[in-house]
């Protein structure tokens, strides 16, 4: 089955089914993003066309430069942009030193605290967002950015540790007790040495999490309420449904699906990596 | 190592998972056990000034409740199909992209990417697709391939919406599956894929002997990860049907959410909440139970 390529390979009919099945279903696949895209080029009322037009008659950029103007989609924008990189850059300091402390630095119940934040990522989010809207209803952080970049870090904290406690365990003993005997604190030792080697446990933290609080829907979707503290995966939906300017929401998708999807191309192999770690862990 | 080192070593563990812990314990452990002493109480939060103590009354009154009982049932009607034809597709998908053949990286990124956009945005874009008139589904069957009998009104029926969101669920994850599946196909021991060539194996004897008995490990971890994410399903119906039409695609998260923050009755979705996560941890304890077995 695994033979190398040489010049050019043989095109037997079973590869030329293997290829007819998975172009077929990279299509249907790809097809809402096609789709979509295409829409965003539209004006509102083509995207209404019975029979439809697949291609744009006439490809317009209007609906993009509206976005500015229409509705609270700059809210939406900022918002998410705001709350997915500190929440991010938060979770990925607070992680590597949690993770370096569960691979290297013993405490006093340190096998229970990794037991209980195991436990924590299959309970269902929804068992926790009642308590997260009393506890900001009554510290007067609904509607706030800074009230969703908590729970956001929080939820996502878990998965985070795991991946680099595993890749600070990874790291051989020796380079660590080397510094040591120069001298370096523990500190020192975490900062300079095992944290560049932890690089690629760091990457994958940071794809995840900025995956999963950009397009993160049930937190924002309670604890955001008013439309103009919304992040785009809430504020979107509101649209719905609604005689709306279609073109403009086509294209504000298109924008907010373009961020994950460049650093999925860019990192594809560590994502692929995190998911395997993670789904044997968690 | 000196003692001195040691002690400083716990001192400085401490240190470094301080921060978790302040996360951890706030966002997590306090609402886990608020939502328990919650379960166990009535509590609106426009009504009333304090919680009542009910005991079990909240967890008694789910069990006698339509809605829930409804939802209960669409919940594992959900997870059922789910969990079957992601895990069926998945399979399928790995084994080909598992061949070395061309184009592999494009159907695999192709196959990867549903996974990190935002499913409530792809949700959106299938309401679009599924539309009666101009949705993009009815125009390739009835205009394109002259299927008339198979267009629909997909999300204003309840068989066919309940469908509908099966299918942007499997659309959204069979990728996540197909990673699954392709970590445990390279796990196989090169030499017994090689032993089996040499017997004479080949092509669907070799997937069918050799292959698919090698994966056993496999099929729990992505039977397991499918089923938990069957029962926590949310997104796709509270943005494409919003449990509609009436309460045929009304699953239990969502019914939780209704519950506690369109009629505030905060105390009653606590217990349903706590009832979904037992669900849950019940599945995952079962995906630890086997691990163990596993390893021991």
């Amino acid at each position: 089955m695994v033979k190398p390529m040489n010049g050019l390979p043989r095109l037997s009919w079973g590869k030329l089914l293997i290829h007819l099945c998975l172009g077929v279903v990279s299509l249907v696949f790809l097809t809402p993003f096609v789709y979509v895209f295409l829409n965003s080029f539209k004006t509102t009322e083509e995207i209404y066309w019975v029979p439809q037009s697949f291609l744009p008659k006439q490809w317009i950029l209007d609906n993009y430069l509206q976005i500015g103007e229409k509705g609270h989609f700059g809210d939406y924008f900022l918002n998410s942009v705001i709350i997915t990189c500190t929440a991010v850059f938060l979770v990925m300091v607070i992680s590597s030193l949690a993770g370096y402390a569960f691979a290297r630095l013993p405490f006093k119940g340190r096998q229970l605290l990794l037991g209980f934040i195991l436990m924590t990522i299959t309970i269902p989010l929804v068992v926790f967002l009642i308590p997260m809207f009393l506890m900001e209803n009554a510290a007067g952080l609904l509607n706030t950015n800074l009230g969703l970049i908590l729970p956001n870090v929080a939820v996502v904290l878990p998965f985070a540790i795991f991946i680099m406690r595993s890749s600070f365990v990874g790291i051989p003993k020796e380079i660590e007790e080397a510094a040591e005997m120069d001298g370096c604190g523990v500190f020192m030792t975490w900062w300079r040495i095992m944290l560049p080697m932890a690089k690629n446990g760091l990457i994958t933290v940071l794809i995840m999490s900025f995956n999963a609080i950009w397009g993160e829907y049930a937190i924002a979707k309670t604890l955001a309420t008013d439309q103009s503290s919304m992040p785009l995966s809430v504020g979107l939906t509101l649209m719905k449904g609604e005689v709306w300017d279609f073109g403009t929401l086509a294209a504000v998708i298109v924008l907010s699906m373009l961020p994950p999807i460049i650093i999925f191309i860019i990192f594809q192999k560590r994502l692929v990596e995190g998911i395997t770690q993670g789904a044997v862990k968690g | 190592m000196s003692s001195l080192q040691n002690s400083r070593k716990k001192i400085a563990g401490f240190l470094f998972v301080t921060p978790a812990l302040l996360f951890i314990f706030s966002f997590m452990l306090y609402p886990l056990i608020n939502s328990l002493y919650m379960s166990v109480h009535k509590y609106n939060f426009v009504y009333d000034k304090e919680p009542k103590f009910v005991g079990l009354g909240n967890y008694i009154t789910a069990f006698s409740d339509k809605d829930f009982l409804v939802a209960l049932g669409n919940t594992f009607t959900f997870a059922f199909f789910y969990v079957v034809f992601v895990m069926v597709i998945s399979l399928i998908l790995a084994l080909l992209i598992f061949q070395k053949i061309r184009f592999n990286y494009y159907y695999r990124t192709a196959i990867f990417i549903p996974i990190v956009v935002p499913l409530s945005l792809s949700a959106l874009a299938f309401m679009w697709i599924l539309q009666e008139n101009y949705g993009l589904l009815n125009h390739l069957l009835g205009n394109v391939l002259g299927l008339k009998s198979l267009t629909f009104p997909w999300l204003n029926n309840g068989t066919t919406a309940m469908g509908s969101i099966i299918g942007v669920a499997l659309w959204a994850t069979i990728g996540f599956e197909t990673i699954l599946f392709l970590g445990g196909l390279q796990a196989i021991p090169q030499d017994i894929l090689e032993a089996a060539e040499v017997d004479g194996a080949s092509g669907l004897k070799k997937v069918f002997y050799i292959i698919l008995p090698n994966l056993k490990e496999t099929y729990i971890l992505t039977g397991i990860w499918a089923l938990l994410h069957g029962v926590k399903v949310f997104i796709e119906p509270m943005v494409m049907t919003s449990g509609g039409p009436g309460v045929s695609t009304l699953v239990l998260y969502q019914h939780i959410y209704h519950t506690a923050f369109t009629y505030f009755d905060m105390g009653y979705a606590s217990a349903m909440a706590y009832i979904l996560g037992a669900i849950a941890l019940l599945f995952s304890a079962a995906n630890y139970w086997v691990n163990r077995t596993k390893e021991a």
